[in-house]
C-alpha cells in the first residue's frame, strides 16, 4: 500500500489523456471527420460543444498536434482558456497579433488558435473575433470548445462548423476504465466498475477521477466503495421507487426502498433532488401525469428546503405520487 | 388547367397576409395569362381556374388520379358549419388517434409538381415533420392557400378563414390518412401528369443552368489565375532586371517589396473560396443592394448639394446603415458595391479599438482625405482618377462594447460631418445603443435570403466541389441554419469531408447537430411554449426540452406566459367549461410559482428550486392551455403595472404622512376609508360651484395639511367614475388656473414632516428663505474668496457652480457658525 504515493504522482486523467485522435473514445463520426481533416489539412473554423468530460479539449489538442507535428505545435498554436485573461483587449492585441504573425508552415497547414471554454468569453470579446476570423482565415484557423454553444454569439456560430459531441456510451467508458485498471494493476470487481460507469453518466473524466480516488482511498474497487466516494443515493433505487408508485401502486414496496436509502444516512434533500431528476425522464408515463408528479416533488422540495426535512415528508411524497393516477 | 399547376419560380411570400392574397387572386384571372416561356416576371398570373372540372387526363398515373382515390370527406362538414370546434369534435369522435404513425417509404420525388398547404394540427404528425416529408418528396409547401395550391392537408382546428378559402377555391382537401395514402400510392417523379412533367423539366433545366454557371465561374477563375501568373512572371523578370542593374551600379538599392504569398485555392476555406466575386452573385436582398449602389453612386452629387435633398434613395444622408442577421452577405455586399464603383476601402471592425478618443484621433482626420491608391496603380490608369475616392466601412457597429467608451456617439457625430461615404454594418438595429444612428444614417435592412434564392448558389458550389447534393436537402439546410448562407457553406464543407453524396437521409441525421443554438427571445419562448404541437404524445420534445425553453430567459419566460396564457385556443378542448377549467389550473400553477419564486429570490436564495419554478411557472400552465395562439403575443405587462403600483404606494405614503395629524389610521385604511370621501370633498365644491367653491376646497386642504400636489394625487387615486383624468376634464381651465393662483397666493399650514427630495418643495423652501439667502450669499462669497484662491478656478466650472448655489441654503447654519 505504501508505494501508492510514488505511483500516483500524476492524476490519472492527465496520465491517460489521449495524444492521438485514434485513442479518443466515442463520437466516432466526428472523430473520423477530424482525422480526414488531419489528412487534408485545411482545418475549418470549428466549435466543439458538449457536456464536460467527453473529450472536447483533448480532441482539439490531438488535432492540432497531428496537424502541425511536435516542433511546430508549440510555435503555431495559441491556446487561451478561462484561466487566461481573455477580455476584449487580449482578443484585440494578443489574438490579433498572433493571427498576423508569419510562421512558415507546410502547405495546407494553418496556425491554430484554441479557445477553450469559449462560452465564458464575454460577448464583447467574441464580437472582436468576428472579422479577425475572416480576414486572417488564409493563415489562421480558430477552434472553440464550449459546454453550451448557445453562449457563443450567433455571428461566430455562423462562421464555424459546429461539431456536437454526445455523451459517451457506458461501454465506451467501461472499456477505457478497463484499460486503466490494467495499466495501474488495480484490483476490482465488476460491480465496482459498473457503479463507476453509472455515476459518471457518460463523463469520462469523472469516471477516471472516481476510479483513482476509490483506489487511493480503499485500494479495492467495488460498488460499496464507489458509492462511498461518490456519496449519492443510487438513482436506480429512486427509479424503482417511482415505478412502484406509478405502475404497481405498491406504496409498501416504495417505502421499503425508501427505508434502505434513509437508513444509509442520505438526507431528505439528496433524495428529493434526485427524485426530481429521475422523474423528469422516467419512462412510460404520459406528459400531464409527469407534470403532476413533478409538481408534488417540487412542493416537497420546497418544504424540505424550508427546514422540514423529515422522513414523513418523503413518505407523504411517495404516497401522493401513488395517489395521482 | 394543368398549366396552372406548374411551379411558379417564386414562392408566394410566406408572410403575406391571407386577405391580401385573396385580393390578388380575384384580380389575376382578368389578366391575360402569359405563356409559360416567361413565367419569371409574372409569378402570380395563375388564377383560380381550379374550379374547372378535372377533365382531360393524360395516360398513366397522375397526381389527380391518385388524389381522386383519396376521400375528401372532411370538407363538407366544415362547409355546413364553419365553427372549427364542431369540426374538431367530430374528428375526435371518429377515431381515437394512435400514438405513433408509420410513414411509408414513398417513391423519390413522388410529390413533384404539387403545391401543398398544411393547416391545423395533424393528429399524429408534427407540423414540421409533415412539411419536411412533403418537401423531401419534391412537393412545394406553402403557408397560405391560393389558386396554385394543388391540395390542402387539413388537421384539427384548421383556421376558419382557411377552410373558407378551401371552399371558395375548390381546392382538394385531404386529412392526415389521405396524405399517408398519397405518399404510398404516388408513382415516382410525380407520375405522368402534366404538372409533374413540367415540374420535372423545370428542375432539370434549373440544374443544367446551375452547372453551366458553375462551369463559367470555374473558367473565369482559371483565366484570372493565368493572368495573375503571367503578371507575376513579368514582375519577377522586372525585379531581376532591376536587381541586376542595381548590382551592376554597385548601389545598395532598396529591396523590392516581397510579393505577398499567394495562398492556393485548395487551402482556403470554402467561404473564402466561394465568396461572391461580384454583386450579381450575392444571394437575396437585390433591392437593398441596388439602393446601396445608387446611394453610393450619387454620393458625391448629393455632397455638392450639401445633402439637402430628402429623396427616397437616401440622398439626404452621408452614411448608411446595413443591418441584418449574420451570414447573409452584409459585409460582402458593402465591399463588393464599393469595389465595383471604384472606391478604395478603409475598414474598421470590432477587432479594432474604437473608443471615442481613438476614433477622434484616427478616423476623424481621415474623413476628409482622398485616397492615393489611384496614383500608384499605374496598370489601369483609366481608373486612376476614380481610385482617389474612398469609403469607410465600419463593421460590427453593435459590437462596440465596454472597451469602446463613447465610440457609438462619436461615430454618429462623424456621420453628420463626413466628407467621405460611410457604410456602417450591424446585426441588430433595435438595440438601445444603436438608437443614436437612427436619424443620421440611411437605413438599409437586409433580410435572410429565401430558400429559392440560396438554392442555385449552393448547387453551384456543390458542383464545383464535386459533391453530389440533393436539391431537397437545401430546404433542411436552410431551416437548420435559419437562412444563414455562410453557415450553410461551412456545413457543406465539413460534411463533404466524409460524404461525397449528400442525400435526404444523411441530411436528416445531421440536421439536428447543424442547428445553431442561440438564446431565444422572450417572444419566441412564449410562442413555442404555448404552441400545442410540442405537447402532443407523438412529439419528440421531452420535458427537459421544455424546461430548457424556460432557461433561455428565466426572468421573462414566466412573466410572458402569465401575460399570454389567456390568448390561446386550447387543443382538444370541447366545451367552454373545459377551457375555463384549464385556465383555472394554469392560473393556479402560476400563483403557486410565485411562492417558489419568492424562495429563490428572497434572502434564502434557494436556486436549486429553479427547475421546479420553470415547470410551475412556464411549462405546466402552458401545457394546460397550449393550442393555437390566435392573437399577437403581448409583452409582459407586469413590469409597467408593477412600477405604477410602486408609484401609488409612494404617493399614498406621502398622503398618510401629511394627513396624520387629522386622521388616525395607516396607509391601507387611509386608502380604503378616507380617500374616496376626501376626493369628493376636494373636488365637488369646484365642480358644482366653479370659482366660488375654491375657498371651501382650500379650507378642506388646509384642515388636512394637504398641499396642491396632494390634491392632484388624491384625484389620481380615484377609480371608475371618479378617475383622475375624468374629474380633471370636468373642471374648466379657467377655474383650475384660478384655483392654482389662489392657493399659491395664500399661506398654508404644513405638517412637520416633509418628504425628502421632491423638487417643488425645495423650490418653495428657497423662496421662503429668499432674503436670508441673499445675505448669506454675499457673506459666503467673500469668505470663499478669502479662503482659497483655488476655489475661484473651480467656480468657472459649471457643475461646481451649480452645486455651490444649491448648497447655499443648507450652508446657512454653518456660515453663521463660522461668523
Amino acid at each position: 500500500m505504501s508505494n501508492y504515493a510514488l505511483s500516483l504522482e500524476l492524476p490519472w486523467v492527465e496520465k491517460y489523456r489521449p495524444h492521438k485522435l485514434d485513442d479518443i473514445v466515442g463520437n466516432e463520426e466526428t472523430i473520423e471527420r477530424l482525422k480526414l481533416i488531419v489528412q487534408d489539412g485545411n482545418v475549418p473554423h470549428m466549435i466543439i460543444s458538449g457536456l464536460p468530460g467527453i473529450g472536447k479539449t483533448t480532441s482539439i489538442h490531438c488535432l492540432a498536434y497531428e496537424l502541425l507535428g511536435p516542433e511546430l505545435y508549440q510555435q503555431a498554436t495559441l491556446e487561451l482558456n478561462a484561466s487566461d485573461e481573455r477580455g476584449i483587449d487580449v482578443v484585440r492585441n494578443k489574438v490579433k497579433q498572433f493571427a498576423q504573425t508569419k510562421i512558415s508552415l507546410p502547405p495546407g497547414r494553418h496556425k491554430i488558435i484554441i479557445l477553450d471554454e469559449a462560452d465564458s468569453m464575454t460577448p464583447g470579446a467574441q464580437q472582436a473575433l468576428r472579422r479577425t476570423m475572416e480576414i486572417y482565415s488564409n493563415t489562421t484557423r480558430f477552434a472553440f470548445a464550449c459546454n453550451q454553444s448557445l453562449k457563443i454569439i450567433e455571428p461566430l456560430q455562423s462562421r464555424c462548423a459546429i461539431l456536437r459531441y454526445n455523451k459517451l456510451a457506458d461501454d465506451q467508458v467501461l472499456a477505457r476504465l478497463l484499460e486503466i485498471t490494467e495499466a495501474e494493476k488495480v484490483q476490482y470487481n465488476s460491480e465496482g466498475l459498473q457503479a463507476l460507469v453509472f455515476t459518471a453518466e457518460g463523463d469520462m473524466r469523472q469516471a477516471i477521477n472516481n476510479l483513482q480516488s476509490t483506489v487511493s482511498g480503499f485500494g479495492f474497487v467495488n460498488d460499496v466503495n464507489v458509492f462511498k466516494i461518490v456519496d449519492q443515493p443510487h438513482p436506480l433505487v429512486i427509479k424503482k421507487i417511482l415505478l412502484s408508485c406509478t405502475n404497481a401502486k405498491n406504496i409498501d414496496e416504495a417505502i421499503d426502498l425508501l427505508d434502505t436509502l434513509w437508513n444509509k444516512g442520505y438526507s431528505a434533500i439528496d433524495i428529493v433532488t434526485l427524485t426530481f431528476k429521475v422523474a423528469k425522464t422516467l419512462p412510460g408515463i404520459n406528459e400531464s401525469k409527469r407534470l403532476d408528479m413533478i409538481k408534488e416533488i417540487g412542493f416537497v422540495h420546497m418544504r424540505v428546503l424550508e427546514g422540514v426535512s423529515t422522513y414523513l415528508q418523503l413518505c407523504g411524497l411517495f404516497a401522493k405520487i401513488c395517489d395521482l393516477a | 388547367m394543368e398549366v396552372t399547376e406548374v411551379e411558379p419560380p417564386k414562392k408566394p411570400a410566406k408572410v403575406a397576409a391571407s386577405p391580401k392574397k385573396s385580393e390578388k387572386e380575384v384580380v389575376s384571372p382578368k389578366k391575360t395569362p402569359k405563356t409559360a416561356a416567361s413565367p419569371k416576371k409574372t409569378p402570380k398570373t395563375t388564377g383560380s381556374p381550379k374550379k374547372a372540372p378535372k377533365a382531360a387526363q393524360p395516360a398513366g398515373m397522375t397526381a389527380d388520379d391518385v388524389l381522386q382515390n383519396i376521400p375528401d370527406a372532411v370538407l363538407p362538414e366544415v362547409d355546413e358549419d364553419k365553427k372549427f370546434n364542431f369540426f374538431a369534435k367530430s374528428k375526435d369522435e371518429s377515431g381515437a388517434s394512435s400514438m405513433s404513425i408509420d410513414i411509408p417509404e414513398a417513391q423519390p420525388n413522388c410529390l413533384s409538381g404539387l403545391t401543398i398547404v398544411f393547416t391545423g394540427v395533424l393528429p399524429r404528425l408534427d407540423r414540421d415533420a409533415s412539411e419536411n416529408l412533403a418537401k423531401r418528396y419534391g412537393a412545394k409547401v406553402t403557408k397560405s392557400i391560393s389558386g396554385k395550391t394543388s391540395l390542402v392537408v387539413i388537421g384539427d382546428e384548421a383556421g376558419p378563414s382557411k377552410v373558407k378559402k378551401i371552399k371558395q377555391l375548390g381546392v382538394k382537401a385531404i386529412d392526415e390518412d389521405g396524405f399517408i395514402q398519397l405518399l404510398r400510392s404516388m408513382p415516382m417523379e410525380g407520375g405522368d401528369g402534366d404538372a409533374a412533367v413540367k415540374a420535372r423539366l423545370k428542375r432539370e433545366e434549373e440544374e443544367l443552368k446551375i452547372i453551366e454557371q458553375a462551369r463559367q465561374d470555374e473558367e473565369n477563375e482559371r483565366k484570372q489565375e493565368e493572368q495573375r501568373k503571367i503578371a507575376q512572371a513579368k514582375r519577377l523578370q522586372e525585379q531581376e532586371r532591376a536587381q541586376s542593374q542595381a548590382a551592376s551600379q554597385g548601389q545598395a538599392s532598396r529591396q523590392p517589396p516581397e510579393q505577398a504569398k499567394v495562398v492556393p485555392n485548395e487551402d482556403k476555406l470554402w467561404t473564402v473560396r466561394h465568396a461572391p466575386k461580384d454583386v450579381t452573385q450575392l444571394c437575396g436582398n437585390k433591392g437593398q443592394i441596388q439602393k446601396l449602389k445608387t446611394w453610393l453612386t450619387n454620393w458625391f452629387d448629393n455632397s455638392k448639394r450639401g445633402f439637402k435633398d430628402s429623396g427616397t434613395d437616401g440622398a439626404g444622408f452621408r452614411a448608411c446603415l446595413i443591418s441584418g442577421p449574420p451570414g447573409i452577405g452584409k459585409t460582402s455586399a458593402a465591399h463588393l458595391v464599393a469595389k465595383e464603383l471604384g472606391f478604395d476601402i478603409l475598414e474598421k471592425n470590432a477587432s479594432d479599438v474604437r473608443s471615442k478618443s481613438l476614433l477622434n484621433a484616427n478616423i476623424k482626420s481621415v474623413l476628409n482625405n482622398t485616397s492615393v491608391m489611384g496614383f500608384f496603380n499605374k496598370e489601369d490608369s483609366a481608373n486612376a482618377k476614380s481610385k482617389t475616392k474612398f469609403c469607410l466601412i465600419m463593421d460590427e457597429v453593435d459590437g462596440m462594447s465596454s472597451g469602446d467608451h463613447g465610440g457609438a456617439g462619436a461615430l454618429s457625430a462623424f456621420c453628420r460631418i463626413t466628407k467621405m461615404p460611410m457604410i456602417l454594418i450591424c446585426n441588430d438595429k433595435s438595440l438601445p445603443k444603436m438608437r443614436t444612428f437612427d436619424r443620421v444614417t440611411f437605413d438599409l435592412p437586409f433580410r435572410r435570403p429565401s430558400e429559392t434564392e440560396v438554392k442555385s448558389r449552393l448547387m453551384a458550389i456543390a458542383f464545383r466541389e464535386k459533391v453530389k447534393l440533393d436539391p431537397t436537402v437545401i430546404g433542411q439546410l436552410v431551416q437548420a441554419t435559419s437562412n444563414d448562407m455562410r453557415q450553410m457553406i461551412n456545413l457543406l464543407s465539413t460534411v463533404s469531408k466524409t460524404q461525397k453524396v449528400i442525400g435526404a437521409d444523411q441530411a436528416k441525421s445531421a440536421a439536428s447537430s447543424w442547428k445553431k443554438q442561440t438564446i431565444l427571445k422572450p417572444f419566441d419562448i412564449t410562442a413555442r411554449l404555448l404552441n400545442g404541437q410540442i405537447y402532443l404524445p407523438g412529439s419528440n420534445h421531452s420535458l427537459n426540452d421544455k424546461i430548457d425553453l424556460y432557461f433561455n430567459d428565466i426572468d421573462f419566460a414566466p412573466l410572458m406566459i402569465q401575460e399570454n396564457y389567456l390568448l390561446t385556443r386550447p387543443m382538444n378542448c370541447k366545451t367552454g367549461l373545459e377551457h375555463l377549467e384549464r385556465v383555472a389550473s394554469a392560473a393556479d400553477d402560476i400563483s403557486q410559482s410565485d411562492r417558489v419564486n419568492s424562495l429563490i429570490r428572497s434572502s434564502e436564495q434557494q436556486w436549486s428550486l429553479l427547475p421546479f419554478h420553470g415547470v410551475l411557472s412556464s411549462v405546466s400552465p402552458s401545457a394546460a392551455v397550449a393550442g393555437n395562439v390566435s392573437q399577437r403575443i403581448n409583452f409582459a405587462g407586469w413590469l409597467g403595472q408593477n412600477s405604477k403600483a410602486m408609484k401609488y404606494q409612494r404617493i399614498l405614503q406621502e398622503l398618510q404622512y401629511h394627513t396624520r395629524l387629522r386622521t388616525s389610521t395607516d396607509k391601507k385604511e387611509l386608502r380604503l376609508d378616507y380617500l374616496s370621501v376626501l376626493a369628493k370633498r376636494l373636488s365637488n365644491p369646484i365642480l358644482t360651484r366653479g370659482e366660488e367653491g375654491i375657498e371651501e376646497t382650500i379650507n378642506v386642504m388646509d384642515y388636512y395639511y394637504l398641499t396642491k400636489e396632494d390634491w392632484d394625487s388624491i384625484l389620481d387615486l380615484g377609480v371608475g367614475e371618479s378617475r383622475g383624468e375624468l374629474v380633471a376634464k370636468k373642471i374648466p381651465t379657467k377655474v383650475k388656473t384660478a384655483f392654482t393662483r389662489k392657493y399659491n397666493g395664500g399661506v398654508h399650514p404644513t405638517a412637520i414632516y416633509k418628504t425628502g427630495n421632491s423638487l417643488a418643495s425645495a423650490a418653495k423652501k428657497s423662496s421662503v428663505d429668499y432674503e436670508d439667502v441673499i445675505e448669506d450669499d454675499t457673506n459666503e462669497k467673500e469668505e470663499a474668496e478669502e479662503e482659497d484662491s483655488d476655489k475661484i478656478d473651480e467656480k468657472k466650472d459649471k457643475l461646481i457652480k451649480k452645486k455651490a448655489s444649491k448648497a447655499k441654503p443648507k450652508a446657512k447654519p454653518r456660515a453663521k457658525k463660522a461668523k
